[in-house]
């Protein structure tokens, strides 16, 4: 079920205020961040999120059509790295 | 026969059948087109004459997106979430289902025609 329009969308309230913080400086610094759940926010355009993907952190810039997605659609949780072959065996994960 | 926007033909079915041949109109748009217009949609469409066809086919282009415009916005849509890279995006390149069904059985509308592996096991006991 999609969320309540009444709420507005979702936005952690930490890391927006980072995003204003250097939006008020003028600086588009990389902020490391674990809110996948985030909504992309308007103001957040032009900024450079590192998104944790669960092992570590994906650069993620974000431009105007992004508005409105999660900050984790952008750092995919998951690697397929094709199936095994039998004769190579299991591909080695990093 | 009747032509409504370019290439489509609807045939001697009822009047809110055959405008469901539209590419973007289904059973309640083509019941909306005809409440809209005054046309009993029970009437076949060879009934029409070309007064009526030419007013439902402006009718339709201006409320409603169909045919090759409504073609078009969904490529585009597509192609969107494709190039910002977001995980529908993804799952539209790898022509895989994008709205988080299974794909361990099933999902062959996006897969296409089973791929048989040798030596893979059945997955039923």
């Amino acid at each position: 079920m999609s969320r309540s329009i009444k709420k507005g969308p979702f936005i952690d309230a930490k890391l927006e205020k980072k995003v204003l913080a250097q939006n008020e400086a003028g600086t588009k610094n990389p902020i490391t961040t674990w809110a996948r759940a985030c909504t992309i926010s308007p103001d957040f355009i032009g900024h450079i999120f590192m998104v944790h993907d669960g092992r570590r952190h994906v650069k993620v810039a974000v431009n105007e059509d992004m508005v409105g997605h999660k900050l984790g659609e952008f750092a995919p949780s998951r690697v397929f790295r094709g199936h095994t072959n039998k004769k190579e065996g299991a591909k080695g994960g990093r | 026969m009747a032509r409504v926007i370019g290439v489509d033909i609807p045939n001697d079915k009822r009047l809110e059948i055959s405008l469901t041949y539209i590419f973007g109109v289904g059973r309640k748009t083509a019941l909306d087109v005809c409440r809209d217009l005054n046309l009993d949609p029970g009437m076949k469409s060879r009934e029409l004459n070309e007064e009526q066809v030419t007013a439902i086919a402006t009718h339709l282009q201006k409320t409603y997106n169909v045919e090759g415009e409504l073609r078009r916005s969904l490529a585009q849509a597509i192609t969107r979430l494709r190039d910002i890279g977001c995980y529908r995006g993804l799952r539209h390149r790898r022509g895989l289902p994008v709205r988080g069904q299974r794909t361990r059985t099933n999902a062959r509308s996006r897969k296409g025609p089973k791929k048989t592996v040798a030596g893979k096991k059945s997955i039923k006991k």
